[in-house]
């Protein structure tokens, strides 16, 4: 967060007494603190304090058409594909579903919507027969469950995901981080409690 | 940042402090130095070979009556500043007393890199010091003693004196650490 010089100087009127520091070394001091307090309070949260828990996923062979119900009935724009073994093998989200139906052509839902309206039929139906393990995004990107909250974010900005399944020492999944979670976590952090959301 | 623009600064100068901080700058620096100098004055006597009073302790006073909180004002700056620094001054006179120039310009400039290395700096060390080169024949004939009275047992009073009198207002606190 930024400050301002006028900012620094006004908190050093409220403060009784002579203080022996510029308002710009303050700020300087300021920046640097702030910095040292986000490593550490997202150091200490670890991905398995802020994932949801009942994260809901498919397996390899689950019909796209059931995947799509369930993506519908959940509101949610992502879900894990496991093996038997209830290991991640894969990720299907929105984009994947829009990235098989019209080939190198269809890259966004308008693009689904505008070839629906010119062709007279919808790009889905050659997705009936398709099984889950056919459009999902593989190798699936995963993070451990102790992994830091900081490593969390740095894999969602770097890899342009939205969500990322947690895995336990078993690389069995245990839950899902999305970007909304994080979201959740840093406004948890950083908000004085007396200004939190009763829950 | 270019060597000159740097000279044109970058911040404006911190605020002014309340009138009850002015008041009680006064009142703890008058009763500071009026104890020091009361012993000087009053109790040594004409004939005595001992000092009890230094310039420097007049820069302490702004520290430790007027500027509290600073890192510089505070017990183990105060008392470690003076003394280690009154001690090098000796022993640069003492080394370069055919040289005062020199003495002077190395106990100084050593005092302050001391002072760093020990955590002591205290900006009126430099001049407590200085003073052990250049304080004339009476402080000179002190030697090693000069570390101990004037410079110890007077910071140690005006120490005692910001305890008592820095700690009244409720606005106020000393020290903010000891060591």
């Amino acid at each position: 967060m930024d400050i301002s010089d006028d900012d620094v100087y006004e908190a050093m009127k409220e403060v009784e007494g002579y203080l022996d520091i510029t308002p710009s070394d303050f700020k300087l001091l300021y920046g640097m603190a702030f910095r040292h307090a986000v490593l550490r309070l997202t150091q200490a949260v670890k991905a398995s304090d802020v994932m949801t828990r009942e994260v809901v996923f498919v397996s390899r062979d689950t019909p796209l058409v059931e995947v799509a119900q369930i993506m519908a009935a959940q509101n949610i724009s992502g879900v894990p594909v496991v093996d038997t073994e209830r290991k991640v093998i894969g990720v299907i989200s929105e984009k994947d579903f829009i990235f098989h139906m019209g080939g190198e052509n269809i890259r966004s839902f308008m693009a689904v919507v505008a070839h629906c309206l010119k062709t007279k039929g919808c790009v889905a139906s050659m997705m009936h027969h398709q099984k889950a393990e056919d459009i999902m995004t593989h190798p699936a990107i995963t993070i451990k469950e102790d992994a830091s909250t900081s490593k969390v974010t740095e894999i969602l900005a770097t890899k342009n995901i939205n969500r990322v399944p947690v895995v336990d020492q078993e690389e069995k999944l245990i839950g899902i981080i999305a970007r909304t979670d994080m979201v959740q976590t840093f406004c948890t952090i950083f908000v004085p409690p007396d200004n939190q959301p009763k829950k | 940042m270019g060597y000159f623009e740097k000279m044109i600064g970058i911040t404006k100068s911190p605020p002014a402090v309340s009138t009850s901080e002015i008041t009680w700058s006064w009142i703890g620096a008058f009763f500071g130095i009026a104890s020091v100098a009361l012993i000087n004055y009053n109790f040594l006597g004409e004939g005595s070979d001992l000092v009890f009073i230094i310039g420097s302790f007049g820069a302490s006073a702004v520290l430790i009556y007027g500027a509290i909180k600073s890192p510089l004002a505070q017990p183990r700056n105060l008392i470690g500043g003076h003394v280690i620094s009154a001690i090098i001054g000796v022993v640069f006179y003492k080394i370069f007393h055919d040289h005062l120039w020199l003495a002077a310009s190395m106990s100084v400039a050593t005092a302050i890199a001391i002072m760093h290395v020990t955590k002591t700096l205290h900006p009126p060390g430099g001049a407590t010091a200085l003073v052990a080169v250049i304080g004339g024949e009476k402080i000179h004939a002190l030697g090693f003693m000069y570390a101990v009275i004037p410079v110890g047992f007077g910071a140690l009073i005006m120490l005692v004196v910001a305890l008592l009198v820095n700690n009244i207002p409720k606005s106020r606190r000393y020290p903010e650490f000891w060591f």
